[in-house]
């Protein structure tokens, strides 16, 4: 048997900070065994390392001072308006007008103010997004204009919207595509996708009402690429962003939205943004 | 838009997790908490800035780090002191028990220079990765790790006193 390599330095301290793939953390190891000087100034680093956590552990327990929790509640600098959630129950009951009536006295009263003047900013999109699935999401026999099963549903809406509108696949999540409609947006047309949990075989699905996630897409001023974010209110939650220009065509904005827990709707947006085959960023 | 709920929340609970940082950075608890508070403050007007998927507390690590940085270019533009005020003031906060060994530790790593100790505390304090500390401080995996090897060794001569504690230095005396 050979004598290995002896070990840099800088290896035995990525092995205490378990940073090592498995192949160079045996190596490691093994050279460890034969070399107890080596193994000691180990063992003094990774003791260094404990009476550093240990001292300043006690910081988390401390009670965070006011001042500090309080700006995590104040006003952020240099934004306007209120949530779109607001912004879009306030669209809602104006869209659909008197029709709806009383049924939806309950929305107005959510409302604390009328929003303000709430200009539709560079997220205008994104509150048309959250009003086109408060719109559809209820319908029972027009959910959608064009339904999954035909097959011009792709090309139809990515000519239309001039955004490549792939159908994506979220069966993994436990979602399958009812189809797709043309929406108007301020600066030409969007596309809405919208999806439906798959009911387990045998479960009766005439009783429930289902759960539905729409995905909004349009094209966006600016081939810019934006963030992932998300926002919330109440039950409804919201993910949305927007992916540079590239082969595939594109720039495209994402909104994905639906009543589910956070994990779920992301993991819904993460698969959309892997279909989506265009690298952001 | 304003930053939503789910936002403050989520920056609500690393404040404890960035106070231990600050501390183990600036030493002074007022002086930490006011990183604290300017990284908080940051964090908030870019909120939407933030994406997601990645953790928010690298996230605002990496904003404490930039927000130490500038303080530490303005103390540089503007300090004109008396040396023994700067003393009094840098006085190490001394935990309640085990004084000796832990006021040697901290003086210690107060020695080190800020491009080795922050990935340091880092790793060892806040248990970032390798490639996480990297991102925070946006410097090459390699130099994480080429730094983390020097400061951990520089740290162990000075506890060893095997290195002098630089002219600079503060509070290293034993106190007890």
């Amino acid at each position: 048997m050979t004598a290995p390599a002896p070990i840099d330095t800088d290896l035995l301290h990525a092995w205490l900070d378990d940073e090592l793939p498995a192949d160079q953390r045996a190596e490691v190891e093994a050279w460890l065994r034969d070399h107890p000087e080596d193994a000691a100034r180990v063992r003094l680093w990774s003791a260094d390392a404990q009476a550093l956590r240990a001292h300043l552990e006690p910081v988390l327990a401390e009670p965070v001072p006011q001042r500090l929790s309080q700006i995590a509640w104040s006003r952020a600098p240099d934004t306007v308006s209120n949530g779109w959630r607001r912004w879009a129950a306030a669209a809602l009951v104006f869209v659909l007008g008197g029709s709806a009536g009383a049924a939806l006295t309950w929305r107005l009263q959510t409302l604390r103010a009328p929003a303000s003047a709430a200009a539709p900013g560079e997220e205008g999109w994104v509150r048309r997004a959250a009003v086109a699935h408060a719109v559809y999401v209820p319908e029972v026999r027009h959910a959608v204009e064009v339904k999954a099963q035909e097959e011009h549903l792709s090309r139809w809406l990515t000519r239309r919207v001039n955004v490549p509108v792939k159908l994506f696949d979220l069966r993994a999540q436990g979602f399958e595509l009812v189809g797709g409609r043309l929406l108007p947006d301020a600066k030409g047309p969007s596309a809405q996708l919208m999806y439906q949990a798959i009911v387990p075989a045998g479960a009766s699905a005439a009783d429930t009402k289902p759960v539905r996630v729409t995905v909004y897409l349009h094209k966006p001023d600016d081939d810019t690429p934006a963030a992932f974010r998300y926002e919330q209110q109440g039950t409804l939650g919201m993910f949305y962003w927007v992916e540079g220009k590239s082969e595939q065509g594109g720039p495209c904005g994402y909104a994905l939205v639906g009543e589910l827990p956070r994990e779920r709707l992301l993991a819904m947006a993460e698969a959309i943004f892997r279909q989506g085959d265009s690298v952001p960023r | 838009m304003d930053a939503p709920t789910c936002f403050r929340q989520q920056l609500l609970a690393t404040i404890p997790r960035l106070r231990r940082y600050a501390r183990s950075l600036v030493f002074d608890p007022s002086q930490a908490d006011d990183l604290v508070q300017t990284t908080l403050e940051r964090a908030l007007a870019h909120w939407h800035q933030f994406d997601q998927r990645r953790d928010i507390l690298v996230w605002t690590l990496s904003i404490a780090h930039n927000a130490f940085m500038d303080e530490r270019r303005r103390e540089k533009r503007t300090v004109v002191s008396d040396p023994q005020d700067l003393r009094d003031a840098d006085e190490l906060q001394a935990p309640a028990a085990d004084i000796g060994l832990r006021l040697d530790l901290v003086a210690a790593l107060a020695q080190l220079s800020i491009e080795q100790r922050e990935p340091l505390l880092l790793v060892t304090l806040e248990q970032l990765s390798y490639a996480e500390c990297a991102e925070v401080l946006r410097i090459p995996i390699g130099t994480v790790m080429s730094r983390i090897s020097r400061a951990r060794s520089t740290l162990r001569e000075l506890l060893d006193g095997r290195r002098p504690p630089s002219a600079s230095s503060r509070g290293l005396r034993r106190v007890v």
